[in-house]
């Protein structure tokens, strides 16, 4: 079976579609994380690829399905933090062989094929669908959520994994090699040629501001809210291995990586796996967990006049992403329980937030609204994963944790101060992502 | 003489992420020796701060990397080292500092214990 990227007609990309055809009609009930580790230890049990099949084990039952009901598989099959492969280091062929291997022998360790996964596990003898949303969870689950809809599986697993290797990250790869083509060169956190990666939205947050009489300080309260989010997150690294919390202390000397960004506002790379399982909402009825139903997804393809995008830039792409959101939803910004949008870089949470017009905000107010009570005990909550800040970069603790919160199942995390009816995820850059907004109810 | 020794944690001390070479142990006899302590490390200070509580070792100060120089302003001293693991964040930063630097492995020989002078 071959597996495509999937196609550019499966995702929401522009404004006036009206609402989504299968609002409602698609929802997720399972999910599964593999344990977190800083990097690879070199050993079969800690590969990328067995931290998958973890994931994936933990939401087929989690759902409480046989895995012969599934039938579809969505994944990213880029699982790289910015560690790639050394050329010219020995491939461990012990460990390659220590599973069943494809004919490429780094699957599995520094990235992932769908077949790789249907070789290891041979539990999955009716999966018919499989589909490759690049770039993460986020990616992956609105190609499972439309394909789950169009009616392509009605039993889908999606899969976001990421491996990080020994060394620093980003400094491999094409940044080892003697000449990168300039674009790429110039492009922040691409090579050691270009600036840091949290460069180009340090340009916009100092912009933002500057137009708007703001400063970095203001990110404080929001930064400790998301630790604290975090180490309520058994599943996250920092819950795991080093529960410290994010003092204001903490942030405000840390050291700068791109002024006005901070070592902080950078996430930390780490190897996670996690996973969900899609259903038709017909068939959600009957399994282990209560179903979130999802009502929209929307994603975003901004074009920026040159290498980084301006302010005005990401707010016109960050508003139209929200237009989009409710558009397809079918609901307004009124209706949303809470956001669970992208934060890695944590100085472009406010540019998504902002666009969603969350609790009215208008541009130039997040900061403001930071200083007010944004915890989940609080009538409006932010960021209630505490995404890569809280938990280490995976991407999807935000997706997990809508539909955790709906479920009612987020534990010491859960939100106490609003019902948790409607959550919105999604991510990860203001100028290109993709979205989802999940539901206790079809709508 | 007063002798001021800044620790670096990742990778340098036994109780880093990576591990280091450096025992809590040899800290203890550093500090115990009169030596002027603490750490300088990219971890949150508050989290720093936890650490040494938990091996119930009293440090001076506790600061992150670009912080050297408010150690050196803030206590007098005749040589200060920062110890660390690191080219870019731990060495260059000690030197422009105005810190002496050791690498971890060169740390192991305790070479402040044999310094002339009163330790304290």
């Amino acid at each position: 079976m071959t597996t495509e990227n999937a196609p550019a007609s499966m995702y929401r990309t522009t404004e006036g579609l009206g609402v989504w055809e299968h609002k409602g009609k698609v929802a997720a009930v399972g999910i599964g994380h593999s344990p977190t580790t800083r990097r690879w230890d070199g050993t079969p049990e800690n590969t990328m690829g067995a931290n998958s099949i973890i994931a994936l084990r933990r939401a087929i039952e989690d759902a409480g399905v046989s895995p012969d009901q599934i039938d579809g598989l969505v994944l990213d099959p880029v699982t790289t933090t910015g560690a790639h492969w050394p050329e010219g280091q020995p491939i461990p062929m012990d460990v390659v062989n220590a599973f069943n291997p494809t004919d490429d022998p780094l699957d599995g360790i520094a990235k992932l094929s769908a077949e790789w996964i249907l070789k290891n596990m041979p539990e999955l003898t009716n999966v018919k669908f499989t589909m490759y949303g690049l770039g993460c969870m986020s990616h992956a689950i609105v190609v499972a959520a439309q394909a789950v809809g169009e009616g392509r599986t009605h039993t889908c697993l999606v899969l976001k994994s990421w491996h990080n290797l020994e060394g620093r990250y980003n400094q491999s790869g094409i940044s080892a090699a003697d000449t990168v083509p300039g674009t790429f060169a110039l492009s922040p956190g691409r090579t050691l040629w270009g600036a840091p990666g949290s460069y180009g939205t340090a340009l916009q947050f100092a912009e933002y501001c500057r137009k708007y009489g703001k400063s970095h300080d203001m990110m404080a309260p929001f930064m400790a809210n998301s630790r604290r989010n975090g180490l309520l997150f058994p599943e996250g690294y920092w819950a795991q291995h080093r529960p410290e919390q994010l003092t204001a202390e903490d942030y405000l000397n840390a050291r700068w990586i791109a002024k006005p960004a901070s070592l902080f506002d950078n996430d930390i790379p780490i190897m996670v796996s996690g996973a969900y399982l899609f259903t038709t909402a017909e068939r959600a009825k009957d399994m282990k967990q209560k179903p979130v139903y999802i009502l929209n997804h929307a994603s975003s393809r901004g074009a920026q006049r040159s290498i980084l995008p301006t302010l005005d830039e990401v707010e016109a792409e960050t508003a139209s992403t929200g237009r989009k959101i409710y558009e397809g939803a079918g609901i307004t910004a009124d209706d949303l329980s809470f956001e669970n949008m992208y934060d890695g870089f944590s100085l472009f949470h406010q540019f998504h937030l902002e666009g969603l017009r969350y609790r009215g905000m208008q541009n130039g107010d997040a900061l403001d609204f930071y200083q007010t009570d944004i915890s989940i005990e609080g009538p409006n909550p932010v960021l209630p994963s505490g995404g890569n800040i809280g938990s280490g970069r995976s991407r999807f603790w935000m997706h997990t944790d809508c539909i955790q919160q709906i479920q009612g199942r987020a534990g010491a995390r859960q939100i106490t101060g609003v019902k948790p009816e409607i959550g919105v995820s999604g991510g990860p850059m203001p100028m290109g992502g993709n979205f989802t907004v999940w539901s206790a109810s079809p709508g | 003489m007063v002798i001021l020794i800044s620790f670096d944690i990742d990778g340098t001390l036994e109780v880093g992420d990576p591990p280091g070479v450096l025992s809590m142990d040899l800290v203890r006899r550093t500090k115990a020796a009169g030596i002027l302590i603490g750490s300088c490390s990219d971890r949150p200070i508050s989290g720093q701060r936890i650490i040494w509580e938990q091996h119930n070792i009293t440090v001076d100060f506790a600061v992150s990397k670009q912080q050297l120089p408010d150690v050196k302003a803030k206590f007098k001293a005749d040589v200060y080292y920062h110890i660390g693991d690191r080219e870019d964040l731990d060495r260059q930063y000690a030197l422009a500092a105005g810190f002496e630097f050791l690498w971890p492995d060169e740390a192991l020989a305790e070479p402040w214990l044999h310094l002339d002078g009163d330790s304290s």
